[in-house]
Formats: C-alpha cells, sequence, structure tokens
C-alpha cells in the first residue's frame, strides 16, 4: 500500500547513526504516509515549480562581511572540559578505519 | 603507452594559507606545532555556534576566479554537506554546491608545455569551502586536532577536458604559482596545502567518454602524475583483455608504496550528501565596483612575468620558465634585477648555483642565507677581477653552508692577482725560465701557449687571473 | 508569596525605594522554585548560589529570572532537556544571555523543555514532564514547557523561551500568560542551540505585556557573531506602548476562525472560537476595526506539513555535531560509527529519533524537489499572503489553538495526525517569516486559560506590541498567576 518500508526507515536511520526499535520504526512509516499524502496535496498547487523556494527566514538581510581579524583562541582546558576521553591536548576517537 | 584516448578531470584543493582568520570562524589560521591551540567554539561544533564570512577570503577567491575568467555570480551563498565523521566536528561542511552559486562559474585558463605548445583547460567551477580537522591515527585510536577546522579551502574544479598526465601536471603547477603569486596561498605541496582528485576514463577516440573513475587525495604532483599513468594503463589492460566491465565508476585511493590504485571501501560511494542552503548565512549580493576593484589589483602573474624576462630582459623561455615557477624564486630574481645585477647573469646564477644548492640540500629560497645584496657583493668581485669565476662560485657555496657574510671568504689571502704590473712580473720571470718553449711558440706551436698559463698559475697557486694573464702572455710572446 | 508575583516594574520600584534587596528577592524565588520543581517538575537546574546585583537604571537590575536549558550559559549546565547533554557546561554565553546579564538580571533557574526544543508537549524532557499548574494533569504545550510553567506559578516575572514553530506562543496559551517572539535577527541565536536555523526564534514569557517589551528591549541587538541578526537600535519596545491603538486594523482568517468550517466540532472547539469571535466584538467596539479575511485553503492545510519538513530537515543537519566525541557522554564501540550510533541511540528521545529520519528522508537528492524544495515554496508562498495582508492591516489576529491545555494522558500526543487543523498551526507562519508575534491570555474555558494570538509584518515590533498592549488593557487577564482549581 504504501511506498515506504521497514527496511527504508531502518536504512535512513542507520545512516543517521541511530538505532530504532521496531516500535519507533513503525511511527516513523505513519508519518511518512501522512507527509506524503501532503505532499500530494501541494503538488497540486498550480505552477508550484515556478515558485522560488524560501532558503531563509528574511528576504532582505542587511550584510556585513566579517574583516579579517583572528580572535584569541579558547584556551586547552575550556575546550576540553566536556570531553571524556583526551589525551594531553587532543580528543581520542576510537579507531578510524580506512581513508 | 595506451593506445586509448585519456580523459582526465580533476579538483584541485589548496588551502588559503595567507588570511589571519579562518572562512567562517575567527580563529587563527595558522599552522601550530601545538594541538588545538588556534580554536574557539565553532571549529569544534559546540551547540549555539553560527558561522561569520571573512571578507578577505571571499576577496581572494573573486580574485582567483577572475584570473580563470569565470563568471561570478550576483548573489553568493553557501551550501552544508553533511555526513558523520571525527574530522568533520558539526556533522557537515559548508561549501558552494552546484556550479551555478560558486564564486566562480566556468572559465579557462591556458597552459603552456615544457616545448611551448599551449592547451586550454576548461574551468567547470571555483569555490570557496573550509577545511576539516586533523586526524593521526594510532594503533587503534585517532586522534583529532582541529587547528585545520575552518581554515580557508578554495577547491577547483577542471572540466574532463585534459588528455594526459604531463598536462595535468603542467596544469596542476601553473595554478600552484597562480595561487602563490596572487597571494591566496603558499601553495606548497610539501606542507600538505594542496590535495588532489583526479578523474581518468579511457575511451576509442575523442568523440567518446568511458567509465570514470575516481582517485582520491593524490597528494604530491609527482603522485599525480603516476597515479594518472597507473589507471590508464589499469583500464587500458582490461579493455585490451575483454574485462573492460570490470571498470567501475567508482573511488580507489592511490596507494604511494605500491605504485597502485586500490578501491576504497564501496560504502563511501553510496553517500547522498544531503546538500541544502545553509540559513545561517544570507545570501550576499557582490557589489560590481567590489569585484572591479579587485580585478584591478590583481598582481602581475606568471604570465605576464615571463612576458616580462622574455621580451624586455632577454632571458630565453627556458631560463624564464626556470625562475617563475616559484614566486619566491622570481621575487628573487626581481631583487637582484633592483640591485643592479646584470639579468642574465643574475639567471644563470640563480639557476645554476643557486637552485642546485637548494635542490641537493632540500631548502627553499626562503631558508637560504645567501641573499640578492651578496650575491651582488660577490658578483661584483669577480668583475673587479679580485675573484675568478670558480672562486666566486666557491665563496659562493661557503657562505650558504657557514651562513656567514661573503667579505668572510674574499681577502687578499685568496685575492685573484689581476695587477697587470704583478703579472707581468711574474710572466717576464717565466718567460726568461724557459727558452725552449718560448721559441716552440713562437715558431708555431701554439698549444704550448697552455704551458706557459700552466706555469703562471702553478706560480701564483691558482690565483692569477686567468684572463688578464692570457692577455699579458700574448702581448710578451709575440 | 510577596513580590515574585509583581511586574518588573513594579519590582524595579520597591528595589530603588529599598523595600526589598535583590538577594530577598533572589531566595523568594530560590524558594518558590523549589517548591514548583516539586509539584510541576519545571527546572533542571536551580542555582542555590544566585548572587544579587547592583540595583541600576535598568529596569531589570536585581531581579532573578529563568532561562530555558537550550541558552548556553557559562559554567552553568545546560542540557536543552537531551540526554546527549546531560552533563554538557558550556565554556560561553549565549549573546542574548550575556545581554541581560550585563542588565543585571539575575539566572535562578534553567527551565525544562522539550528535548533540543523539538516537541509542542512539554513531555519529551530527559527530567521528565512539565506540569501544568492550572491543572497537573494537564499539558504545558512546548518547547519552552518550563519557562511557561515558572512564570504562570509566579516564580519570577519573566522566563526565556525559544519559538521555532510556537513554543513560546502556545506554552504561554496554554499556562494563562503572555509570550513574544519578534522579529528573526533582533535577538541574537549565538549561543542557542540550533534547531532549525530558518525558523529559530528568541523570546520572552511574561504575565503582561510591557514586561515583554523591557525584556526584549534588553535582549535584542545586533551581534557581529550572528549574521543574521540586525541593527535594532532605533527600536525602543517600551517606549512605544502608549495604549493608544484606535484606527488600527487589524483582520482574522475566515477558514481557521469560522465555526462552520469544522464538521462535528467538540464542545471545546464551540467554546474557543466562542470566546474569540466575543474578544473580536470587544475590540470592535473600542474603535479598532477587524476584518474577516479569506485566504486559500489548499495553503492553510499545507502549514504542517511544510514545518515538518523544513524543521526536520534543518534539525537533522544542526544536530549531526552532538555524536559524543567532543563533548556530551561518549558511546561504546570500538570503532567511531558505533560509538556515534550508540551515543545517540541511547542519548535521543523516540520523538526527535523519528523527526531526524524524516528530516533525513527530505534532504535525500532524489526527494528534495518534491518534499524539502517543495516545502520550501510553500512557506514563500505563505509568507506572501500574509504580507499582502499586512499591505492593508497591521496585524492578523486569531485564537491559539483548538482549547486550553490538553490533558497527559488520552491525547495522541505529538504524532502526526492526519488533516492537522490549520488552528493549530497557523502560529508557524509567524516562524516561516520571521513575523514578530505576541500570545495574550484572552479568557477561561472550563477554568482553563486560553489565548489570542497577534502577528505583524516584520521589523513592526513596536506597533504589534503597542497593539498587545491596548488589546490586553480592553481584558481582565494581565499579571495572572495560575491557580489550580480544588
Amino acid at each position: 500500500m504504501s511506498k515506504f518500508t521497514k527496511e527504508m526507515v531502518d536504512d535512513y536511520a542507520d545512516k543517521l547513526l541511530i538505532g530504532l526499535t521496531p516500535e519507533e520504526n513503525k511511527q516513523v512509516l505513519d508519518e511518512f504516509d501522512v507527509i506524503d499524502k501532503n505532499c500530494d496535496i501541494v503538488n497540486s498547487i498550480p505552477n508550484i515549480s515556478s515558485v522560488v523556494p524560501m532558503t531563509h527566514c528574511l528576504d532582505d538581510f542587511e550584510v556585513e562581511l566579517r574583516e579579517d581579524v583572528a580572535e584569541e583562541s579558547v584556551p586547552i582546558d575550556e575546550l576540553l572540559s566536556n570531553c571524556e576521553q583526551a589525551i594531553d591536548r587532543e580528543i581520542e576517537v576510537p579507531k578510524v578505519v580506512g581513508k | 603507452m595506451s593506445k586509448y584516448y585519456a580523459t582526465i578531470g580533476l579538483e584541485m584543493h589548496c588551502e588559503g594559507s595567507e588570511t589571519n582568520s579562518k572562512v567562517f570562524s575567527p580563529a587563527k589560521n595558522e599552522y601550530s606545532d601545538i594541538p588545538n591551540e588556534n580554536v574557539v567554539a565553532i571549529d569544534m561544533g559546540f551547540p549555539g555556534i553560527l558561522p561569520v564570512v571573512n571578507k578577505e577570503a571571499v576577496r581572494m577567491s573573486i580574485m582567483m576566479a577572475s584570473v580563470l575568467h569565470a563568471r561570478i555570480p550576483e548573489y553568493m551563498y553557501f551550501e552544508r554537506k553533511n555526513y558523520y565523521y571525527p574530522d568533520l566536528p558539526k556533522g557537515y561542511q559548508i561549501t558552494q554546491n552546484p556550479p551555478e552559486e560558486c564564486v566562480g562559474n566556468g572559465g579557462y585558463i591556458d597552459i603552456e608545455r615544457d616545448d611551448e605548445s599551449t592547451f586550454r583547460v576548461e574551468i567547470d567551477n571555483l569555490h570557496l569551502e573550509e577545511d576539516a580537522a586533523r586526524s593521526t591515527h594510532l594503533y587503534d585510536t585517532t586522534m583529532i586536532n582541529y587547528n585545520r577546522a575552518g581554515a580557508p579551502l578554495f577547491e577547483l574544479v577542471t572540466k574532463p577536458c585534459i588528455h594526459s598526465a604531463d598536462d595535468a601536471v603542467s596544469f596542476l603547477e601553473y595554478i600552484r604559482t597562480i595561487y602563490q603569486y596572487c597571494g591566496i596561498s603558499e601553495a606548497d605541496a610539501k606542507k600538505g596545502q594542496i590535495r588532489c582528485d583526479v578523474n581518468v576514463s579511457i575511451s576509442e577516440d575523442e568523440n567518446s567518454l568511458g567509465t570514470k573513475v575516481e582517485m582520491k587525495n593524490v597528494n604530491s604532483f609527482a603522485a599525480v602524475r603516476d597515479a594518472i599513468n597507473y589507471e590508464i594503463q589499469r583500464q587500458s589492460d582490461l579493455k585490451d583483455a575483454g574485462r573492460y566491465d570490470e571498470v567501475v565508476q567508482e573511488t580507489r585511493r592511490w596507494d604511494e608504496e605500491s605504485g597502485t590504485t586500490i578501491t576504497m571501501r564501496s560504502k563511501e560511494d553510496a553517500l547522498d550528501y544531503k546538500y541544502f542552503v545553509d540559513p545561517n548565512i544570507p545570501k550576499y549580493k557582490i557589489e560590481p565596483e567590489w569585484v572591479k576593484e579587485i580585478q584591478s589589483s590583481i598582481p602581475e602573474l606568471p604570465s605576464e612575468r615571463k612576458e616580462k624576462y622574455i621580451n624586455k630582459l632577454g632571458l630565453t623561455p627556458f631560463e624564464t620558465k626556470k625562475l617563475i615557477r616559484d614566486k619566491s624564486l622570481s621575487d628573487y630574481f626581481e631583487e637582484c634585477l633592483q640591485l643592479g645585477i646584470n639579468p642574465k647573469e643574475a639567471s644563470n646564477w640563480i639557476s645554476e648555483n643557486i637552485v642546485a644548492y637548494m635542490n641537493k640540500n632540500e631548502l627553499e629560497i626562503s631558508d637560504i642565507y645567501l641573499n640578492p645584496k651578496m650575491l651582488k657583493f660577490i658578483l661584483d668581485k669577480l668583475s673587479e677581477g679580485t675573484i675568478s669565476s670558480k672562486q666566486a662560485k666557491e665563496v659562493l657555496v661557503k657562505v650558504l653552508d657557514e651562513k656567514k657574510e661573503p667579505s668572510n671568504f674574499i681577502n687578499k689571502e685568496n685575492a685573484q692577482i689581476s695587477d697587470p704590473d704583478e703579472l707581468g712580473k711574474i710572466i717576464d720571470e717565466i718567460i726568461s725560465s724557459n727558452p725552449a718553449q718560448v721559441e716552440q711558440y713562437r715558431s708555431g706551436k701554439d698549444r704550448i701557449f697552455d704551458f706557459f698559463v700552466g706555469q703562471v698559475m702553478k706560480n701564483t697557486r691558482g690565483k692569477a687571473n686567468p684572463i688578464t694573464t692570457k692577455e699579458l702572455l700574448k702581448e710578451k710572446l709575440k | 508569596m510577596k513580590y515574585m508575583n509583581k511586574s518588573i516594574e513594579e519590582l524595579h520600584e520597591s528595589l530603588k525605594k529599598g523595600e526589598v534587596t535583590s538577594k530577598e528577592l533572589i531566595d523568594e524565588s530560590l524558594e518558590l522554585s523549589h517548591e514548583v520543581q516539586e509539584k510541576y517538575n519545571a527546572f533542571v537546574t536551580i542555582l542555590d548560589n544566585a548572587k544579587e546585583t547592583e540595583i541600576t537604571d535598568n529596569l531589570l537590575s536585581g531581579i532573578p529570572f529563568g532561562v530555558k536549558d537550550n541558552y548556553s550559559t557559562k559554567g552553568v549546565l545546560s542540557t536543552g532537556s537531551s540526554n546527549t547533554l546531560k552533563n554538557y557546561v558550556p565554556f560561553f554565553d549565549a549573546t542574548a544571555y550575556e545581554n541581560l546579564k550585563n542588565a543585571g538580571a539575575i539566572m535562578v533557574n534553567k527551565t525544562v523543555m522539550d528535548e533540543l526544543g523539538m516537541g509542542g508537549t512539554g513531555t519529551t524532557g530527559h527530567t521528565g514532564v512539565v506540569r501544568n499548574p492550572w491543572d497537573k494533569t494537564r499539558m504545558c504545550a512546548g518547547s519552552s514547557s518550563g519557562s511557561a510553567c515558572a512564570v504562570a506559578a509566579g516564580v519570577y516575572p519573566y522566563a526565556t523561551g525559544s519559538d521555532t514553530g510556537d513554543s513560546i506562543r502556545k506554552p504561554a496559551a496554554y499556562c494563562g500568560i503572555v509570550g513574544y517572539k519578534p522579529t528573526y535577527g533582533m535577538i541574537s541565536r549565538y549561543g542557542l542551540f540550533a534547531f532549525a536555523s530558518s525558523l529559530d526564534h528568541l523570546g520572552v514569557l511574561t504575565r503582561n505585556v510591557k514586561d515583554a517589551a523591557i525584556v526584549v528591549d534588553n535582549m535584542k541587538g545586533i551581534d557581529k557573531r550572528d549574521m543574521t541578526s540586525w541593527d535594532s537600535s532605533d527600536i525602543n519596545l517600551t517606549k512605544s506602548l502608549t495604549g493608544n491603538i484606535k484606527g488600527k486594523k487589524l483582520c482574522y482568517i475566515k477558514e481557521i476562525c469560522d465555526i462552520n468550517n469544522y464538521k462535528n466540532p467538540s464542545d471545546e472547539l464551540k467554546k474557543q472560537l466562542k470566546n474569540f469571535m466575543d474578544k473580536i466584538e470587544l475590540i470592535r467596539n473600542n474603535g479598532i476595526q477587524v476584518d474577516e479575511v479569506s485566504i486559500d485553503q489548499t495553503l492553510l492545510n499545507a502549514i504542517a506539513s511544510t514545518y515538518v519538513i523544513i524543521s526536520c530537515a534543518e534539525a537533522t543537519s544542526n544536530m549531526s555535531n552532538l555524536t559524543g566525541l567532543a563533548f556530551g557522554p561518549r558511546g561504546e564501540g570500538d570503532n567511531y560509527i558505533d560509538a556515534i550510533k550508540d551515543h545517540r541511540t541511547k542519548g535521543f528521545s523516540p520523538l526527535i529519533k523519528r523527526r531526524f529520519v524524516i528530516g533525513s528522508y527530505v534532504l535525500q537528492k532524489e526527494n528534495q524537489e518534491r518534499y524539502f524544495k517543495n516545502a520550501q515554496r510553500v512557506r514563500r508562498l505563505l509568507v506572501d499572503e500574509w504580507k499582502k495582508l499586512y499591505k492593508d492591516y497591521d496585524a492578523v489576529i486569531l485564537p491559539v489553538g483548538t482549547g486550553p491545555a490538553k490533558k497527559l494522558e488520552g491525547s495522541s500526543l505529538d504524532s502526526l495526525t492526519e488533516g492537522t487543523e490549520a488552528l493549530e498551526e497557523h502560529l508557524q507562519v509567524g516562524n516561516f517569516g520571521g513575523f514578530p508575534s505576541i500570545t495574550i491570555p484572552d479568557g477561561f474555558i472550563d477554568g482553563l486559560p486560553v489565548a489570542l494570538n497577534i502577528t505583524g509584518n516584520c521589523k513592526d515590533d513596536e506597533n504589534i506590541l503597542n497593539i498587545a498592549y491596548g488589546i490586553e488593557s480592553l481584558m481582565d487577564y494581565k499579571n495572572q498567576i495560575a491557580k489550580e482549581e480544588e
């Protein structure tokens, strides 16, 4: 019936590095269906594809670029204060394979 | 050599080493041995951080885009490239995505080969983005250093229009010099400031395109040449053997040790980066006046210096090429000229003696002790006749080795004897002590002239000015 | 309760006169904090060591207030009500918080929210559900649930909040207080944990409109650390509150407010819309023109999914930094992928996991056109529609939701039910367009507070607040403190 499957949902979650329980998976499927139906409605709006997508909240920002002045670096103990695994001045993470 | 038509596309990443701060972060943009020394909150992706665009990095990107004859868009904006990796603290890289929004869209550059023929490289785009952190891989852990995270990165993507490894390298070398000449980057591959991704495919002829294979992170120009040649051969061999279907669209990595390309884990290929416009960076209008200002401030480019050296200074293309391939070297040469050194002389001494020394000792022009003023000093002594050409070369090397002023090595002891009276006396003595040889010379045995020269040298322990000696001898032996 | 139920100006007066000291206010506020925590679970952290400040001419000096837990507060735990940040102590302040600190305001607690801002009930925070001080069996809405609860319960005159889809303005409605979200970019977002960057706004919850003006006057300002912030130094919200609003023109949307539009409306809905129309009458009788206008029903119906798609997509990207590697509890795993996955699977609540998956789906290359880009297109259409209204009207006035606070048990919490009414979701248009938007209480239904919302055009905050101020004074719901029904 639905074009969405349990496997698809698991795949997306996996790519996000998140694990879902079967229950959560089912809820996502249900929500996908709702959104999809609404998107059908949206697609029925005449000339929808000629509308320019709104990527920012305002259209008329007064933008100023930052002058190239370097700021003081943050002290190392502050940078690492929330890290559970730091050695010397660096963050240690489990093995990165490949690359 | 493969009988097939090779098509190559390049993606060249060059670190913007010349800004004071990073591209979207105000932290210092400087290499440091000490890990995590140039880091602020945004570089580590803490919650609540926001990017702020560096004006100087934008200016540099517009300059480079102009040099590449690319179209500069009316508005500049950025997108997020989303993926997970420990060296990417925000979980996304801020970059520019489709060609239309990149700071440089389209464009071209003409490249000269060694044999002086030229070819044109079509550019797909130039865009500005940020660099990732540095990972150091240990046995079963990896250490992350965020000094480099957020540093400006200029990415240049060519169209697939290059057809040999040599051309690819010529292109990369030329672009490197442009980055240097424009003051955008030191562009030093040894410092890891240049990284290349290379796409290679082969086909029957120029009207068709084969399967494209990407090679990632090829980090020296020599490696680019080797990797391309290897890959062309690998693909050709498979095609010859009727196994072309084994050439698949994939990403491979160049393995320096084995001299081969190796398939990377295919998981990488399936990544969808979910690009979308970054809402934190408003669209910035690139004012045409600013672009004009930037374009008029483009410094003298390598091609312009080349023109000048050949047409105004009388150097040969060969000599010129050797000088301009590195901006610091070319600057050194120009400083010599400013001090009054003759261009040909300066060119010879630099290319032959100084560069030879640099190569032998693996030094950069910025590392050596001998500066143009010192070179002038030595060359002046040479033209005065105080020292011989051989001695000048020796002094040069001594200055470089011992890092002392040249005057330390030029003194009465070493000085060349050029005074005609002094030499004249010595020659008179030798002539009078060798009557037989004089007789032989005067009766037509020209070769014996060298005997007299040799005697003078022996007598003066090599310090006699050879030119003056020969002149005087010719006179006196008449 | 001696002082904490008063307005900012009253407190300032008392402080200046020496009738009470800053320390005494802090003590009272802390005591109330502990009581409220016991009863309603509004706080993640209570700062028992909060220090008094000097009383200056700044109205906020010496007065305690609350900060939503997605504001970075240097040296103080900031969790976003998420287990992924349960031990996170920032080393920098959010600019908006810093501004309040500089004004002499004193933070006494960090309030519970829906996890990372992604919820509308106040039930998804990692320290548990926030209960409504008017009725413990009901929700506060969200995500600024704790802030709304605390202000309604009289712990202090104001608390900061954030609003991405109605997260200040709906909790304000359910708790019978004022919730104000200024124009996008007026208050710097630097230091606010990002949920959806193009929709996130900072704002405030108070018990009257003037207090909201005073607080935002102090929070706002262009910030070089936020490229989307702009210079509002020529805007003085407090001074603009004259209360003189005769001649103003408002409009409400027929498709949302007309009871005849609804098939089988509940009693509650009928009461809600009747109450709203009564208030419209009241407003009209005081010399303000209020017209009924019409908006394409299809567009209105598209509001909810537009919001879900854009907010989930941006959230998925924004929260990719939550890996547990540089900060947050480290996950288990012998390679980085497993370590990150463990941290995120254990650290996120089921609701936002689902939201991330949706966000990820709509951003996939092959899906973007149909979902994400179309949602951005509908956003523009809706914003354009509202902007058309602003050519003729000062503001759009609408009821907030289908009725008072929903029950915690027995309502379908958070899942996206089909055909979600525009009535529940119209506040999101305020986020789509960055419009200044304020909710003020406008009555009671079955003993529980309900509210109306006034939304205006970008940068027209002075006008909008003044209109709200004027309308507030026509009714009797100013400065009310929550009272649980016996």
